[in-house]
């Protein structure tokens, strides 16, 4: 059923896992690092634009190769990730509106 | 009939009547397990959940004047009393699942080698991690309700500057807006429902490959399904870290 892995498989697929590890590691490191030494000096949007694509990239590294998606067929990889669209639209739709809630809430 | 053979040989399935062990072996036209594409499915569902509530949080935060600094919220560590290390605990614990994560990888691809001892082995690394989490999450939210945090009352306020402090030390003029603290246990909470879940089901598969009972099926299939559900809640936090923590 499952296939079976040759020795060399096995040892390059191991390999492949510690360095998504490692990359996860660092990338979870540089994101507080970042916090706690530029967060304070530079712009709310700048950094969180950094957090978001940080964490978009951790997102990718855990879903292709922990959760092996990656090695799937490209209809199954779409099949999860069309419907993911909506999102986008549904985040833009409730930031804009709440957003708009705080400008009638408090006016300046 | 040469055509079903060829499609046999391809998809490396075999359409004579199988052994039902109840997960479904047989591949779909994707190349994948029927049980793995309904966990897929499960999860993208899941996922949905996940983002409505994190919507939510942020249309909530994004409709108010003031929010707390979780610089300054949680900055706590445990056995280091007052002390002020913003983001450190939280590393910790992301750290902790990222590990707890790698591990369940490693028990799958031992899982694809047919070596029972290894699964096991890299199955109790992803139970104590988990069991580790958990204990992290629940020294934080004890921590958090001793200040006064409530899911209907938010102690963390401004100060005339905007500087998030404690109301109870009369630094703050008025307590926070009150949605954080129903937002931060609702969400975390419900985070941290999935953790335990997926402990309690990475147990009993440590006890099913103890059994002995994938090494008799033939494959460890069983374990990647188990180990997909255990790395989403991986990647949930990955959010939940960056909504509460990082923003």
């Amino acid at each position: 059923m499952s296939s079976h892995l040759s020795e060399e498989q096995y040892q390059s697929s191991v390999k492949a896992v510690w360095r998504a590890t490692a990359i996860l590691s660092i990338v979870t490191v540089v994101e507080v690092a970042v916090a706690l030494i530029l967060g304070p000096h530079l712009p709310k949007l700048v950094m969180n634009t950094f957090y978001v694509l940080a964490s978009l990239a951790k997102a990718f590294f855990i879903v292709g190769e922990f959760m092996h998606l990656k090695y799937e067929k490209r209809a199954f990889m779409l099949s999860l990730g069309v419907p993911l669209v909506f999102l986008v639209w549904a985040i833009i739709a409730f930031a804009t509106e709440g957003h708009y809630w705080n400008i009638l809430n408090h006016p300046k | 009939m040469a055509e079903i053979l060829e499609i046999q040989e391809e998809h490396h399935t075999n359409l004579l009547p199988t052994p039902d062990n109840g997960e479904g072996g047989e591949k779909t036209a994707m190349n994948i397990s029927y049980g793995k594409t309904m966990m897929w499915y499960f999860l993208l569902s899941d996922a949905f959940t996940f983002s409505a509530f994190l919507i939510a949080y942020a249309s909530i935060r994004l409709a108010q004047a003031w929010w707390p600094n979780p610089n300054l919220v949680f900055k706590s560590f445990p056995g280091l009393g007052h002390t002020n290390a913003p983001l450190a605990f939280v590393s910790v614990m992301t750290f902790i699942l990222i590990l707890s994560s790698v591990a369940v990888v490693r028990a799958v691809q031992e899982g694809h080698r047919m070596n029972q001892k290894g699964v096991m082995l890299w199955m109790i690394g992803g139970i104590v991690g988990g069991a580790m989490f958990l204990g992290c999450q629940a020294w934080e939210w004890n921590h958090l309700i001793a200040e006064g945090l409530r899911p209907f009352y938010n102690p963390f306020g401004p100060d005339a500057n905007g500087v998030t402090h404690l109301v109870e030390e009369h630094m703050a003029v008025s307590p926070g807006p009150i949605a954080f603290g129903a937002l931060f246990f609702g969400i975390t909470g419900f985070h941290g429902f999935h953790v335990f879940t997926g402990v309690c089901i990475n147990i009993w598969a440590f006890f099913a490959t103890a059994n002995g009972t994938f090494q008799r099926r033939g494959h460890y299939e069983m374990i990647e399904k188990v180990g997909l559900y255990w790395h989403f809640v991986d990647l949930v936090w990955v959010f939940v870290f960056l909504a509460f923590y990082l923003m």
